[in-house]
C-alpha cells in the first residue's frame, strides 16, 4: 500500500512542466518567436519522443516540418514521427539526418520512392502502415504523442486556432497529444485579435509560432474537364444507369480520378435526361470538387461533408451553406476523421479507380520499388461489418434469404481494362504481392479486397459482383469485362452470354447505352471556365488551372 | 523548390554541337582548357566522320555539358543537384566539384578507348517502349545464351528499357518484345554492349585509373548511375563513374527522386533534349527544359526567376 502511494500518477505531466519551464528563456507567453523555432523545437521535444506531424495530402505544417529537419541531431535524435502523409522532402529528410528514426505513417505517395530506397538501406524502421481513420485511432491507443505539431490560419493571443476551410485533420491530433500531457505547437499564417471562428480552443494549445510564409496547400482534388475522355464519359454513363439508378443509390463518396469527375459532369446532363434528379446523388462525403458545381447548381446535390477543403472553392462553397458544413463566419468547416467515418460508416456507395485488379477483384495501386501506403480509400472502400442501418441500396445488395440477412455497402471499381503505356489493369497477380516480399511487410498492400467489391467497371461493361456465388462465377464475370487482358482473354464466350442472360455483368447496350452517345458534348461543363460559369464566377481556380 | 542540372549521355551527340554552343565566356575558356590538356583541336572531336568514335562522342559531350553549366555558375546560377545519364555522370561529378574537368577529360577519353576496344563488332544495344523494367528482363533472361548474350539495361522511364549483348541475342529480345505488344522496339545505332556485364572490364580498368584520381566530396549531391541514390561521399562518386559503364543506368528512379527531394526546375546541359522528353513524361509535376532547345537566356532567366 505504501509503495503505490509512492509513485507519481502525473509522470507526463511532470515532463511536460519540466519542458514548460525550460522554454522561459525563448518566451513568457504562448507565442514562439519565428526566428527561434528550431531551439524551441529542441527544448520542447526531447530524444525518443513521439511526434505527430500533420501533413495530409493537402495542408501540411511546413514550417514546422522544415523547422525540425533544421534541428541539431545531437540534441534531438530518435524521434518517432507519426504522419498521416510523407509529402514533403524534410519528411524524410529527419531520418537521413538522424534525427528521427521510426515512423508510422499512412500515405507516402509524393516520396514513394524515396520511402522503399530509405527502408532498403535500413535509414528508417518503419511501424505500420495504416489506413487514415486506423492511424488517427491509434493517436488515442498506442501511439499516443508527446508533441503534436500542426498548422493553422490564425491565432490570437489566447492560443485559439482558426483553420478557416482547412481544418483536415488538425483538431484530431491536438486531442490526441493536448488531452495527454503532450505539448502542442501550432504554426499559423499571421496572428490576430480577433478571429473570424474558434476552430480549436486556445486551452488545447501549448505554442503558437508565426511562419514566415503561409502553410503549404495543394489543390488536389481539381480536375480539369478537359482530360476526361470519350471512355471516361461512356463509364460514367455504365455508372449512373447500371449501378446508382439501377440500386437508388442516395449517399456516397467519389474518389479523385478523371472517370468520377465525369460522372459528376453527367449527373446534370445525361442524370437528368434519364429523370433521375432527387433519386439518386444526394448526400455526399467529398471534398469540395469543383467539378460537382454543375449538379450542385442544378439543384441535385443537398448535402456534402468535407475532408478538407479545395483552393479556389472558399467563396462558392460560403455562398452555397445549405448545402455545405460552414461555420458562423460563413466559410467551410471540413473535418477529415469525422468525414473518413462518415465515408465509412453512414454512405451507400464508394468509388474508386485503380491500376491493377487481380482474377478475384483484389485492387493496388501499388508500384514496384515504391512505398505509397493507403490514404483514406480502404476505410470508404469496404463493407464496414457495424453497419445496421438500412438504405435502399444497402438492401439491395442481399442476396439471400436467411433470416440473418443483411445488406452491404456497395464497394465500386472503375478501370479501363489497359493503363497508359500498354500495361493491362487485369493481372494474374497484382504487384502488391511482389512489393511484400520486397519491403519484408507482413501483409501484401493491398488497397481494396476483392472481397468487398460488388461492381467493376470496364469500358466492356460491368460485373455485377455481388451477385456471384461461388469463386468460380466471380472470376467468370471479371474476365467477361477484362477486355484482352491476360485475364479477359480468359473468358469463355458461352459463360459470358450466360453471365449476361442472368444479370451477372451488363453491356452498354444491355443497359440502354450507345458507346457512340459517349461524347464530351454531354459533360456539363468542358473545361474550367466553364465551371467558373457555372459557379456564378465564385469559384476561383488556382493559377495552374487557368488557361484563359 | 529546388533546381537540378541534367548532363546528357550517347546518342545526344551531334555534328557541330562543340560549335553551336551558346556565346559566353566561360564557354570560351572551358574550350580552351580542353583544348590545353588534349593538346588538339577540339573542333575537330564534332564532325560526323569524328562521331564515329565513341571516344570523340564522350569527349564532345563533357565538354559541351561543362562549357553551358560553367556559363551558368559564372552568372550566379548554382543548382540543388547534379545527375547525368551514363557519359553524362562525368559532367555531373565536374558540377558539383567532385572531379575536375581536366581529370574528367582524360578518364572519359580512357572510357571510350576501352569500350571501342572491348567488342569491336557484333555487339550492341536495342531499345523497347511500352514494357516497364520486369517485363523486359523475363524475356532478356529467357533469351540469353553463352553464345549470344544479352542482358536488360538502361531503365530510362517507366516504360522505355534498353537491351545489350549480342547482336543475335538483342534481335530475339526485340522480336519478342515485338510480339508481346511493345510499342516499340528497335536496334540503336552504337556498336558497344554499354550498361552491362559485358564491360565488366573496362570498369575494373576504369576504377584503377580513378583510384589515382583526386575525387572530392561534393558541393552538391550527386546522382549515382547504378544505385539511383543521391551520393555525398567522395568514394562512392568515385565507384559510381567507374562502373556506371557495365550496371544499368537507373534514369527513371533518379528522376523520380530529384522530384521527390523538391525538384521543381530541371535544365539540361548541351547537347539535345533526350534527357528533357524523358523528364517531361516522368514528371509532370515539375518543368523540365534544355539549353539547347530554350536557349541559354531563357533557361538563366527561368533559373533566376525560379531560385529567387
Amino acid at each position: 500500500m505504501q509503495a503505490a502511494k509512492q509513485r507519481s500518477w502525473n509522470t507526463r505531466l511532470e515532463a511536460k512542466q519540466k519542458r514548460l519551464e525550460k522554454m522561459k528563456g525563448i518566451t513568457s507567453n504562448r507565442i514562439i518567436p519565428t526566428r527561434q523555432i528550431v531551439e524551441a523545437l529542441e527544448t520542447l521535444i526531447m530524444p525518443g519522443d513521439r511526434v505527430v506531424l500533420e501533413g495530409n495530402n493537402q495542408k501540411q505544417a511546413s514550417f514546422l516540418s522544415a523547422a525540425l529537419a533544421q534541428a541539431d541531431p545531437k540534441k534531438l535524435f530518435d524521434l518517432h514521427m507519426i504522419m498521416s502523409s510523407i509529402s514533403r522532402p524534410e519528411h524524410l529528410d529527419v531520418f537521413e539526418y538522424g534525427i528521427a528514426s521510426k515512423v508510422d505513417f499512412s500515405y507516402a505517395g509524393p516520396q514513394s520512392l524515396r520511402m522503399a530506397q530509405m527502408l532498403e538501406d535500413g535509414k528508417l524502421t518503419m511501424g505500420e502502415i495504416h489506413t487514415y481513420v486506423e492511424l488517427y485511432g491509434r493517436l488515442f491507443i498506442d501511439l499516443i504523442p508527446s508533441v503534436a505539431l500542426v498548422a493553422a490560419d490564425k491565432a490570437d493571443s489566447e492560443g485559439n486556432l482558426y483553420t478557416g476551410p482547412n481544418t483536415e485533420e488538425t483538431p484530431t491530433l491536438v486531442e490526441a497529444a493536448g488531452f495527454s500531457s503532450g505539448i502542442v505547437i501550432a504554426q499559423v499564417n499571421e496572428l490576430t485579435d480577433e478571429l473570424p471562428r474558434v476552430d480549436i480552443p486556445g486551452s488545447w494549445i501549448d505554442f503558437v509560432v508565426v511562419a514566415d510564409k503561409p502553410y503549404q496547400l495543394e489543390p488536389l482534388f481539381t480536375r480539369d474537364p478537359r482530360h476526361i475522355t470519350d471512355i471516361q464519359i461512356l463509364q460514367a454513363m455504365m455508372v449512373i444507369r447500371g449501378i446508382y439508378e439501377k440500386h437508388g443509390v442516395k449517399s456516397l463518396n467519389h474518389g479523385i480520378g478523371y472517370n468520377t469527375a465525369a460522372i459528376e459532369l453527367l449527373l446534370p446532363t445525361y442524370g437528368e435526361s434519364l429523370g433521375l434528379k432527387g433519386k439518386i446523388c444526394r448526400h455526399w462525403a467529398l471534398n469540395p470538387h469543383p467539378t460537382l458545381i454543375p449538379a450542385i447548381e442544378s439543384g441535385w446535390v443537398e448535402s456534402v461533408h468535407c475532408f478538407g477543403g479545395e483552393v479556389g472553392m472558399e467563396k462558392y462553397v460560403a455562398a452555397r451553406r445549405d448545402v455545405f458544413f460552414t461555420g458562423h463566419d460563413g466559410s467551410l468547416r471540413s473535418n477529415r476523421t469525422l468525414c473518413q467515418l462518415a465515408g465509412q460508416y453512414a454512405v451507400d456507395l464508394f468509388v474508386g479507380s485503380s491500376l491493377q485488379i487481380d482474377e478475384a477483384g483484389n485492387s493496388s495501386t501499388v508500384t514496384r520499388g515504391r512505398l505509397a501506403g493507403f490514404g483514406g480509400a480502404p476505410n470508404m472502400g469496404h463493407d464496414p461489418g457495424g453497419r445496421r442501418h438500412s438504405s435502399q441500396a444497402w438492401l439491395d445488395m442481399m442476396t439471400d434469404t436467411d433470416p440473418l440477412a443483411r445488406g452491404r455497402k456497395l464497394v465500386v471499381q472503375v478501370a479501363e481494362t489497359f493503363q497508359n503505356g500498354n500495361k493491362p489493369v487485369f493481372v494474374e497477380s497484382l504487384d502488391a504481392v511482389g512489393a511484400k516480399a520486397d519491403i519484408g511487410l507482413e501483409t501484401a498492400p493491398v488497397m481494396i479486397y476483392g472481397q468487398d467489391v460488388t461492381h467493376i467497371v470496364t469500358e466492356e461493361g460491368i460485373a455485377y459482383l455481388y451477385k456471384t456465388d461461388s469463386m468460380e462465377e466471380r472470376r467468370q464475370a471479371i474476365a467477361a469485362i477484362a477486355g484482352v487482358t491476360p485475364i479477359g482473354l480468359k473468358h469463355d464466350v458461352r459463360a459470358t452470354e450466360k453471365l449476361r442472360r442472368e444479370g451477372l455483368i451488363a453491356l452498354p447496350e444491355d443497359l440502354g447505352i450507345r458507346r457512340t452517345d459517349a461524347k464530351r458534348s454531354l459533360l456539363a461543363a468542358k473545361n474550367v471556365e466553364e465551371l467558373v460559369e457555372w459557379s456564378d464566377r465564385l469559384y476561383e481556380p488556382p493559377a495552374k488551372f487557368r488557361s484563359w | 523548390m529546388k533546381l537540378a542540372f541534367v548532363f546528357p549521355g550517347q546518342g545526344s551527340q551531334k555534328n557541330g554541337m562543340l560549335h553551336s554552343l551558346p556565346d559566353h565566356p566561360a564557354v570560351l575558356e572551358v574550350l580552351q582548357e580542353a583544348r590545353e590538356v588534349m593538346g588538339g583541336n577540339v573542333f575537330t572531336l564534332d564532325t560526323d566522320k569524328a562521331l564515329k568514335s565513341t571516344v570523340s562522342v564522350q569527349l564532345s559531350l563533357l565538354i559541351a555539358s561543362v562549357a553551358v553549366s560553367k556559363a551558368f555558375k559564372a552568372e550566379g546560377v548554382m543548382p540543388d543537384f547534379a545527375a547525368g545519364h551514363s557519359a553524362g555522370a562525368f559532367g555531373a561529378a565536374v558540377m558539383c566539384g567532385a572531379v575536375d574537368f581536366t581529370d574528367a577529360l582524360e578518364i572519359v577519353k580512357l572510357r571510350g578507348e576501352l569500350m571501342e576496344q572491348a567488342f569491336p563488332s557484333g555487339y550492341g544495344m536495342g531499345v523497347i517502349t511500352g514494357f516497364d523494367a520486369r517485363t523486359v528482363n523475363e524475356i532478356a533472361a529467357a533469351i540469353s545464351s553463352e553464345e549470344y548474350p544479352v542482358y536488360p539495361s538502361n531503365i530510362n522511364a517507366a516504360d522505355q528499357v534498353t537491351i545489350s549483348g549480342s547482336i543475335p541475342g538483342i534481335k530475339k529480345v526485340l522480336d519478342q518484345a515485338g510480339q508481346r505488344g511493345a510499342r516499340t522496339a528497335e536496334l540503336l545505332n552504337v556498336s558497344v554492349p554499354s550498361h552491362c556485364p559485358l564491360l565488366k572490364s573496362v570498369g575494373d580498368s576504369l576504377y584503377d585509373k580513378l583510384a589515382s584520381v583526386n575525387v572530392r566530396v561534393p558541393a552538391i549531391p550527386y546522382a549515382g548511375n547504378r544505385t539511383a541514390r543521391l551520393l555525398r561521399d567522395s568514394e562512392q562518386i568515385r565507384e559510381d563513374l567507374a562502373f556506371n559503364v557495365s550496371h544499368p543506368v537507373r534514369w527513371y528512379e533518379i528522376s523520380s527522386l530529384l522530384c521527390e527531394h523538391g525538384t521543381r526546375l530541371l535544365i539540361e546541359m548541351p547537347p539535345g533534349n533526350v534527357l528533357t522528353t524523358l523528364n517531361k513524361r516522368t514528371l509532370p509535376g515539375a518543368r523540365s527544359v534544355s539549353v539547347d532547345e530554350n536557349g541559354l537566356d531563357n533557361c538563366l532567366f527561368l533559373a533566376k526567376k525560379f531560385c529567387s
